[in-house]
């Protein structure tokens, strides 16, 4: 027998009954609403406004529409005896389970719409800047938090209880789990509790593929668990939720309580042990470089390399000795790339303002130790944001022990960092000739 | 293969079972079409289970269902579309409309009655576009009704179909329901209203403990259970006991209050001779009852125990206030 046109008709009627609802539109579009206009309050002058905030913003709108409505539709509809009724039909009851979450799938997907739109309109919060990006975080959200409202259907005795154990799952998500409050902000026993919660995956997803430059690739980690999480509560939510539509109590099994949980835990000492409790950081400034700033910087104003200012000696004039003292000196320095590449930098200025003799040569030895140490698009990106923002980071360091005693002012150290940044940047490039 | 004699319904030695608690052991019957066929029990009997196993909604541990022949364990599928039901507990979505609900659950069935035309038979043309939550009782249970029978089944079940209805439109329903056995459909029907089921069944199983106790016509029933009538009989003159005593068919007499109950075989027999002799004495009838024996009484000669007053006080009211008549 066809039943795409049934179905069709019955994922119809489930949108229409659901847009019939003054609590579901309250539920699904409205406390959203207010929380967009809650937070929208505190960050709208933040620059750009409320952009580091949709992330939060978008899960607990997807949360809610989850882990909320849909168990609140299944289980008022199970407790009719409309999914008895269904099981009279002469299709499984399975393909209606699909029409309802499709149907649930289009709500959020109208609902996160909506928040994204009401930003833009109302605080000028910038469009997601990887749409296909913002596309694959939330489906994997809505899977994870789907997967958790089949089964708080399926546990659910009544109305009431789902909402019991909704609040279980949201309250602790909002409070403690990184979705209300960030997880930066938050004390380290909250972080390690919060591994353990789906809510910081889900922010953390969406937040990478709204603006993180680094992409989705960033998120991995919570993209992994939010998999994980949905697939093992949705597959015991499934096969449950359709068990007590035949009128099988809703308690669950061991090994449907164990299938359900143990890949929650295990997410969450996965990440007590590879370090992703910890809150993520955002990205370094120098990360955020693009290549079109890149390619929008000049190289043929820059001094003579044989000149007084910003000298540089060819390839074939490196003292070895110098090179060989200037490595293990910048191997205590790559903690932090942007700030190791500066001080790398900064010899070369110092022995250039100092008049060193071998000023040339020194410089020389920075660049080649700049190649040996970082990769070429990191470098890149590391030297664009120095000739970008001489002025960030520290410039005035001890280079005593490289046998460089000069104190340069801090000014002129950092326009010759500029200066050789462009330098060594402009060749990396191939648009200055070596 | 289950072969049933004709259409309709066909159960034979049907087993269901819950771990170590047996809910239907053994159970057979056929449902003709144009028949309207009851089981009664109080809860507990196996009544539920007997029609989950018919709608398939349970698998028996033992047995066979068939529906015009077709084995409805070996296809679940196919039986489904030839099997309607009104369920006890089921409900609707407040905000559906009964247009709604009708296209929707015909639409998955191959040959769907049309819901324009079950909405004007059930006299809910007026409610077609109306919200659920805004009809009333009787209205809801004609729109379950239509709705069991939306896949133009070869058996309707009915579970419990008048429970909580106002008595008018409990005698609406009656209607519907005998105009679908006029329809030729088979009806099956399970109530606990002894008087329901009496005014509309063509034959009744009695189910205790699981099993069936017996089938047979409500008449036949009350007439095989050997139960004799009770006559109450209030004067205003001083009727001879021993006289009384002799009428036709009377088993057995005693004094109640004012006047006296009779026990007799003969019910219609027994009140002519009383009012002979009455006449013959110059007095005069205060109060006549007669109380024939009903499915109650043959529930409790058949199974030993009293039908539960507690689970269903409406019917039994009503039972009472039919066969107590009064005559002035």
């Amino acid at each position: 027998m066809e039943i795409a046109a049934p179905l069709a008709r019955h994922f119809a009627l489930t949108l229409r009954l659901n847009f019939r609802s003054g609590q579901a539109l309250a539920y699904g579009y409205l406390v959203p609403i207010i929380f967009l206009l809650g937070f929208g309050s505190v960050f709208q002058s933040d620059t750009p406004p409320l952009a580091h905030e949709m992330g939060q913003l978008l899960t607990i709108t997807l949360l809610g529409g989850a882990c909320f409505g849909l168990p609140t539709a299944l289980v008022a509809e199970r407790e009719r005896g409309i999914w008895q009724r269904y099981r009279l039909l002469p299709v499984g009851i399975g393909s209606l389970l699909v029409s309802v979450l499709a149907v649930r799938v289009l709500l959020l997907v109208s609902a996160a719409g909506l928040q994204l739109v009401l930003a833009h309109l109302l605080y000028h919060t910038p469009w997601p800047e990887h749409p296909g990006q913002l596309t694959a975080a939330m489906t994997m959200v809505m899977i994870a938090f789907l997967g958790l409202g089949l089964l708080v259907a399926a546990i659910a005795t009544d109305v009431p209880s789902v909402q019991a154990l909704g609040q279980c799952l949201f309250l602790p998500m909002i409070l403690i789990g990184g979705v209300g409050v960030p997880l930066a902000v938050l004390p380290v026993w909250a972080q390690r509790v919060a591994a353990f919660l789906p809510g910081r995956y889900a922010v953390a997803a969406l937040q990478t593929a709204l603006d993180d430059p680094r992409g989705l690739g960033a998120a991995a980690f919570s993209l992994l668990a939010l998999g994980v999480i949905g697939l093992s509560a949705g597959t015991v939510g499934w096969k449950l939720f359709q068990r007590t539509t035949a009128g099988a109590s809703s308690a669950l099994t061991r090994t449907g309580r164990t299938a359900a949980m143990v890949p929650w835990i295990a997410i969450g000492i996965a990440a007590t042990l590879t370090g992703h409790w910890r809150a993520p950081q955002p990205p370094a400034q120098w990360e955020l470089i693009t290549a079109a700033q890149i390619d929008a910087l000049k190289f043929d104003d820059l001094p003579d390399d044989s000149g007084i200012v910003t000298p540089l000696a060819p390839p074939s004039s490196l003292d070895p000795e110098f090179a060989q003292r200037l490595r293990t000196w910048a191997r205590s320095r790559l903690n932090e790339p942007a700030q190791g590449v500066r001080d790398l930098l900064t010899v070369a200025a110092i022995a250039d303002l100092g008049q060193d003799a071998r000023e040339g040569q020194i410089a020389r030895a920075v660049f080649e130790e700049l190649q040996a140490d970082f990769d070429g698009p990191r470098l890149r990106a590391i030297l664009a944001w120095i000739a970008l923002n001489p002025n960030a980071g520290q410039a005035i360091i001890d280079v005593s022990g490289l046998g460089i005693r000069r104190h340069p002012p801090d000014w002129a150290i950092r326009e010759r960092d500029g200066l050789y940044a462009r330098k060594f940047l402009g060749r990396l490039l191939s648009r200055i000739r070596d | 293969m289950v072969v049933t004699p004709s259409g309709g319904l066909c159960v034979r030695d049907l087993t269901k079972r819950y771990g170590a608690v047996t809910a239907v052991s053994g159970v057979g019957f056929d449902v003709r079409p144009g028949e309207v066929f009851g089981l009664l029990g109080p809860n507990g009997a196996g009544k539920t289970t007997i029609l989950e196993c018919i709608l398939g909604l349970r698998r028996p541990d033992g047995g066979s269902i068939a529906i015009d022949g077709l084995d409805v364990l070996a296809h679940p599928a196919s039986a489904r579309t030839r099997v309607g039901a009104q369920l006890q507990s089921a409900t609707l979505q407040d905000k559906i409309t009964p247009r709604e609900v009708l296209e929707l659950f015909g639409s998955f069935y191959p040959h769907p009655a049309s819901a324009n035309e079950l909405l004007t038979t059930f006299g809910l043309a007026a409610k077609a576009n109306a919200p659920f939550q805004s009809l009333s009782g009787g209205q809801r249970q004609r729109l379950f009704l239509a709705l069991a029978l939306v896949n133009r089944p070869t058996v309707t079940v009915l579970d419990e179909p008048t429970a909580g209805l106002d008595p008018e439109s409990r005698r609406d329903f009656h209607r519907l329901i005998t105009g679908l056995r006029d329809a030729e459909r088979c009806v099956m029907l399970s109530t606990h209203d002894l008087d329901e089921a009496e005014r509309l069944c063509d034959r009744v199983a009695i189910l205790a403990g699981g099993r069936i106790v017996l089938i047979a016509s409500p008449s036949e029933l009350v007439t095989r259970s050997g139960r004799s009538a009770k006559v109450y009989l209030e004067t205003s003159c001083t009727l001879d006991a021993a006289k009384l005593q002799a009428m036709a068919g009377v088993n057995a007499m005693e004094r109640r209050g004012p006047g006296w109950e009779l026990d007799t075989t003969d019910a219609a027999g027994t009140v002519a001779a009383l009012a002979r002799a009455v006449d013959e004495a110059n007095g005069r009838l205060v109060e006549l009852a007669i109380r024939r024996p009903t499915l109650k009484d043959v529930y409790l000669s058949l199974t030993g125990s009293a039908w539960p007053a507690a689970e269903n006080p409406k019917a039994d009211e009503s039972a009472a206030g039919r066969t107590a008549g009064s005559v002035p």
